[in-house]
């Protein structure tokens, strides 16, 4: 049964198919994560939301982790998935310092911000969160791109074009992004599922700039900033 | 916050109930704003709303996760908007701050 068929209100069926599709690749080996250790984050994420009691666990949640986080990991998985607005650089600091590298962290924001992004819209609904899938077999592909330098976030980042090269002029469409886009640039595939979802969930990036473009049916622009702005404000997100 | 406002947008209310049943622990509560805004709003309403309010937190936990700054040119445009909403005071501000001052 495809997702979200079974909602009492309508889902675009592009909405329905992304969410499914990045649901199901959590199982796949991700950049420095297997499929394993990266359901086994999402499952701590939904977990930690359980916990605080702003998730209701599913009658089937599906995949169940056979492995074991590190406290360090399990630590920036609980903390982001429930308490974003208390993530600083200290406890970035800390990350590090547990024997987490700076990319290895990387993809796990990735992962919890998106599984917290899946779980957000189902509860919105009022359908049961999505079963996590089985993991598949097979190795991440380890490849850290050589253009990531410091800039100013605590992460490396690869810079704009035409600092960043030909993967700047990929990953960020032919022009210059703001850090909300490239701050995931140290793994990229994260950063193409993150953007994949910003063109279907918000709007397409080209169309930011028009004050009076409508992507949902049924909310103006002025309606979606509204849930936008709420929404960031309560998660203390400065951004 | 305070939510007695009148903000001036159609289903103004509704959304931002919504908003906050949605990142909160009432179920309950989630159900009946649900309903409130598919009634206002009607029913592809609530699928946007959910939408976007599941993007922007996956975009809050990047942003504050990577330790992300504003850019120069937004925070130039916003000066007002954080005064009036006490941005400033969130503990992600600094990621900001520590770069660029007013």
């Amino acid at each position: 049964m495809a997702m979200f068929s079974n909602s009492e209100y309508p889902v675009r069926d592009d909405l329905a198919e992304i969410q499914e599709a990045q649901i199901t690749a959590l199982g796949a080996p991700g950049t420095w994560g297997t499929g394993a250790q990266r359901l086994a984050i999402a499952a701590e994420a939904r977990q930690a939301g359980y916990d605080a009691g702003v998730l209701e666990a599913p009658e089937d949640g599906g995949h169940a982790p056979e492995i074991k986080l590190p406290d360090v990991a399990r630590k920036v998985v609980r903390r982001l998935a429930t308490d974003p607005k208390d993530v600083d650089q200290a406890s970035y600091k800390e990350a590090l310092a547990g024997g987490l590298s700076d990319a290895e962290y990387v993809e796990i924001v990735g992962v919890v911000a998106r599984i917290v992004d899946f779980d957000v819209f189902a509860r919105g609904m009022g359908v049961a969160l999505a079963p996590l899938p089985n993991p598949e077999p097979g190795e991440p592909s380890r490849e850290r791109p050589p253009e990531a330098v410091q800039e100013l976030a605590w992460v490396p980042t690869i810079p704009n074009p035409p600092e960043g090269g030909a993967i700047a002029d990929e990953l960020y469409e032919g022009g210059p992004k703001p850090y909300i886009v490239r701050g995931m640039s140290l793994v990229p595939d994260e950063l193409r599922k993150h953007v994949a979802l910003e063109h279907i969930q918000y709007l397409p990036m080209n169309k930011i700039g028009i004050a009076d473009y409508k992507h949902h049916e049924g909310l103006t622009r002025s309606q979606a900033e509204i849930v936008a702005a709420r929404v960031s404000a309560l998660n203390e997100c400065f951004f | 916050m305070d939510t007695s406002q009148d903000i001036g947008v159609p289903g103004g209310a509704e959304l931002l109930a919504f908003s906050d049943a949605l990142i909160g622990p009432d179920a309950a509560a989630l159900d009946t704003a649900r309903s409130a805004l598919a009634a206002a709003l009607g029913p592809h309403s609530v699928s946007g709303a959910a939408s976007i309010a599941a993007n922007f937190s996956k975009n809050d936990r990047i942003a504050n996760g990577c330790g992300i700054p504003v850019d120069p040119m937004q925070l130039k445009a916003s000066v007002d908007l954080r005064e009036q909403l006490g941005l400033n005071d969130f503990r992600s501000a600094i990621n900001t701050f520590r770069h660029y001052t007013e």
